[in-house]
């Protein structure tokens, strides 16, 4: 399924400020139902900053913001929201949860805050289990998982309330290649079974090219494009990492597991 | 021997004895509930630093004749807000916050104590505790207050929980995180008040964590994690009420001793294990 054509995230002119430093710069974009984007940029260049400000954690200075159509200051319907954090997976070793009480969690919301779970929402628990792969571990503790079946109940915790959009942020830092392909493997059958919007900032170049369908490019001021057969990747990302960045890529190299075979 | 285990016996006949077994098993499950919550936030010095303010409150009560647990409840209650005041504003981070208010709260205890005078020994059972001296009023009051905060800790387990382990996804869940954790300090506050009569103010921070320690090292479910706590609380409570009965030693102290001897064991199995 490709994206539809009605937008659920806007940025109007956006500026966000830190320590008053501006560290987005009159952003303006927006985000379909459905998109897989990729939210790239040199370190430092603002991407966490942006997704912050996305989520309303970090107040912007100028512009609007508007979710699902509300500005996002007014916006009430987080139900429809998922986040993974950079640091999700930097949590204590001997935290005591379970990949299923963790899972469980994910099912909090507005509606049903103090009181039981349903028959319902155990059932989405179990499901969100087994879609991202983890039923045979689902009793074990988190901090006993390996570093890719982390990720993988981060992304089955979100998933638990059926969210609209989720954001990632790095989240596939310090795992080995093979893992984080599966990881991926994962989000894209989540983004085309269930029309997930995603949104993820990631250094992975190869895997945003091969497998999202946008990409914003940001370093304080932000470039999007979306990602068809004929753009240049390099183009793009020279306005983000400066003119002597080469991204060398080569669009076999989306065969195998990195092919875009849904698009 | 055997005259010990008749003594033992014939106190629970003791309506007195009674009454510290139940008000301490309260006090007891309340502390390891909260005591868990607080280990897992890294904020276990939040406890000393609000037992320590009672103090402040129990000389204050004393000193104007009212039932020291209520004016060690009003004292904490303050001091939790004082706390996050001063964390909001940026005044002072979480752990110096705690120290201030720490400082603040046994000073004027002190102040308090040099003015009056004179109730030295009543002030004495406050700093260490005195279960098995426990009355009817102070019995109802650990009583309601316990079971109260069990009741709305049960409640909102969850979403403490979430607070504790992902505060920022928790935000975006909608669950309201400035409230729960007031709501949640509060409960801190009115569990050390609670707990002042079976342990003291200066030793109601080993029954908050020494608990909840022992049972993580066991490697449980948060589920099992919460129960075994509770129960490993309730256990070092019983035997040292009992044991402070039969041989007349400090019942405090002795909850302390059989409750770090829980956690000697725990570890122990574990590593055996």
């Amino acid at each position: 399924m490709r994206p539809t054509s009605s937008p659920i995230l806007e940025a109007l002119n956006v500026e966000v400020s830190r320590n008053s430093d501006i560290v987005i710069e009159n952003a303006s974009f927006s985000i379909n139902r459905g998109d897989y984007v990729g939210i790239v940029g040199p370190n430092g260049g603002g991407k966490t900053t942006l997704i912050l400000a996305l989520l309303n954690f970090l107040p912007h200075t100028k512009g609007t913001i508007r979710l699902f159509g509300s500005d996002i200051d007014k916006f009430a319907s987080w139900e429809k929201v998922a986040y993974i954090s950079q640091q999700a997976t930097n949590f204590e070793k001997h935290f005591p949860l379970t990949v299923r009480e963790l899972v469980s969690l994910g099912c909090i919301r507005k509606g049903n805050i103090g009181r039981r779970f349903e028959y319902e929402d155990w059932e989405a628990v179990d499901e969100s289990i087994r879609f991202m792969g983890l039923t045979d571990v689902a009793h074990r503790r988190i901090g006993q998982l390996s570093g890719g079946q982390k990720q993988r109940v981060f992304v089955a915790k979100a998933l638990a309330r059926n969210p609209e959009i989720i954001f990632l942020d790095e989240p596939v830092v310090g795992v080995d290649s093979a893992t984080q392909e599966k990881f991926y493997k994962k989000l894209s059958d989540l983004n085309a079974e269930k029309q997930t919007t995603i949104l993820m900032v990631t250094h992975d170049l190869t895997s945003v090219f091969c497998r999202m369908s946008k990409v914003l490019c940001v370093n304080k001021k932000v470039e999007t494009a979306q990602i068809t057969q004929e753009l240049d990747p390099n183009t793009l990302l020279k306005k983000a990492y400066g003119e002597h960045f080469h991204f060398v890529f080569h669009k076999h190299e989306c065969t195998g597991v990195f092919e875009r075979d849904s698009r | 021997m055997n005259v010990t285990a008749v003594n033992l016996l014939d106190l629970f006949g003791y309506q007195f004895f009674q009454n510290a077994l139940i008000g301490g098993c309260i006090a007891a499950a309340a502390c390891a509930t909260v005591g868990l919550f607080l280990i897992l936030k890294k904020e276990a010095m939040i406890g000393d630093g609000l037992s320590h303010t009672a103090f402040g409150g129990i000389a204050l009560g004393l000193l104007l004749g009212i039932n020291p647990l209520f004016t060690a409840l009003g004292i904490s209650i303050l001091a939790v807000f004082g706390i996050s005041y001063m964390r909001r504003k940026g005044i002072a981070p979480s752990d110096s916050a705690i120290a201030v208010m720490l400082a603040l709260g046994f000073s004027t205890g002190l102040i308090v104590i040099s003015i009056a005078q004179g109730f030295n020994v009543e002030l004495f059972s406050y700093l260490f505790g005195s279960i098995l001296t426990i009355d009817l009023n102070d019995l109802i009051m650990v009583t309601l207050l316990g079971l109260s905060t069990l009741l709305i800790i049960g409640t909102f387990r969850r979403e403490i929980l979430s607070m504790v382990f992902d505060e920022d996804d928790s935000r975006v869940m909608g669950i309201p995180i400035k409230t729960l954790s007031i709501a949640f300090d509060l409960l801190v506050a009115i569990t050390i008040v609670l707990s002042i009569k079976v342990i003291g103010t200066i030793l109601v921070v080993a029954l908050l964590v020494i608990p909840g320690l022992a049972a993580l090292k066991l490697e449980l479910s948060f589920k099992k994690t919460l129960l075994t706590a509770i129960g490993l609380s309730i256990a070092s409570t019983v035997l040292g009420i009992m044991l402070s009965g039969v041989f007349d030693i400090a019942t405090g102290g002795l909850i302390v001793f059989i409750s770090i001897i829980f956690l000697i064991l725990t570890y122990a199995y574990k590593k055996v294990g």
